[in-house]
């Protein structure tokens, strides 16, 4: 194995065990009693990282062209933003629901 | 000469189009496929989150997660393996990609095997795609989309790495196409460690 493939497995192995270590995290603050928001928070922040470490050095976007990682990321990015929309409704959902008002 | 023969003649010797973003093309259709994947299993997580959002009663069925987390751990242990059998590969060391390609279809079909048997859990427990015993009815309908489409796609990943190592043996595939493979197997590896905070963490009974 040359100096280059050797170096390259062990970037894969640090990345590897850094994402080890993010889930380990997430099961521990999974077992944690805190509230529904803080936990949606955490584990947003560890899933935007882990995406970040995955995208970037398993699959290898991070040594394609510029204009290709500008492509996939907008793109992707563009799509998910817009299927954020419901939310608002989901709350007013709940709050129908909790307090027995119903709409006519 | 005939003008259709003259036409082909000038296709032949006119240059290549270079590929869009200086990609191969077969690399760039595994990314546009992701990137369509990724609508998909955004769909059904944006949904998920939706009806629990929306539920004060939403169910917390899950009072030990070890099982999915030695699942996530064969899933990260498989996308290293998958990236030392491509490595293998460019080092056109054929014996070791196929090796290294093996443990990731047995660490996929373990994956596989452990996930039917969480399935067999709750089904055991009672929950349905359109019944449970602890609360809304889209619980089970959500929990068995997500999860059974995240399995869906190991299922058939795992077959692909079969099938891509088998043919990178006999000759027939070459190292890009074991890339093509990895960059699939990388992303059903993430989307997982999207599925278990979402479906799994948040769901805890505390």
């Amino acid at each position: 194995m040359t100096t280059s493939e050797g170096s390259s497995i062990s970037k894969y192995a640090a990345v590897y065990v850094a994402l080890l270590v993010i889930m380990g995290a997430q099961f521990l603050i999974g077992y944690q009693n805190i509230s529904g928001g803080q936990l949606v928070t955490r584990f947003f922040t560890f899933a935007v990282i882990e995406t970040i470490l995955v995208v970037l050095f398993f699959m290898n976007l991070g040594s394609e062209k510029p204009l290709f990682i500008k492509f996939v990321v907008y793109f992707t990015l563009f799509v998910l933003a817009c299927m954020n929309y419901p939310w608002t409704d989901s709350f007013r959902l709940l709050v129908f629901r909790l307090t027995g008002f119903s709409p006519s | 000469m005939s003008e259709a023969h003259l036409t082909m003649g000038a296709h032949s010797a006119a240059p290549m189009e270079a590929p869009p973003f200086a990609i191969p093309s077969k690399k760039l259709a595994m990314w546009l496929f992701i990137m369509s994947d990724v609508m998909t299993f955004a769909a059904c997580v944006v949904a998920y989150a939706f009806a629990r959002n929306a539920s004060p009663d939403w169910p917390r069925p899950f009072h030990s997660v070890t099982s999915v987390a030695v699942m996530t751990v064969i899933m990260l242990t498989s996308a290293l393996t998958m990236l030392i059998a491509l490595k293998a590969a460019k080092m056109s060391d054929k014996a070791g990609c196929f090796r290294w390609m093996m443990i990731t279809a047995a660490a996929g079909a373990l994956f596989t095997i452990l996930h039917i048997r969480d399935w067999m859990n709750m089904m055991n427990q009672g929950v349905g795609l359109f019944q449970n015993p602890w609360g809304p009815a889209a619980f089970g309908a959500a929990f068995y989309t997500i999860t059974g489409f995240s399995l869906l796609h190991i299922s058939v990943g795992t077959l692909a790495v079969i099938v891509v190592a088998i043919r990178y043996q006999g000759g027939r595939y070459n190292a890009d196409d074991i890339e093509i493979v990895s960059i699939f197997w990388q992303f059903i590896g993430l989307v997982w460690l999207f599925i278990v905070p979402v479906v799994y963490l948040m769901n805890m009974a505390r």
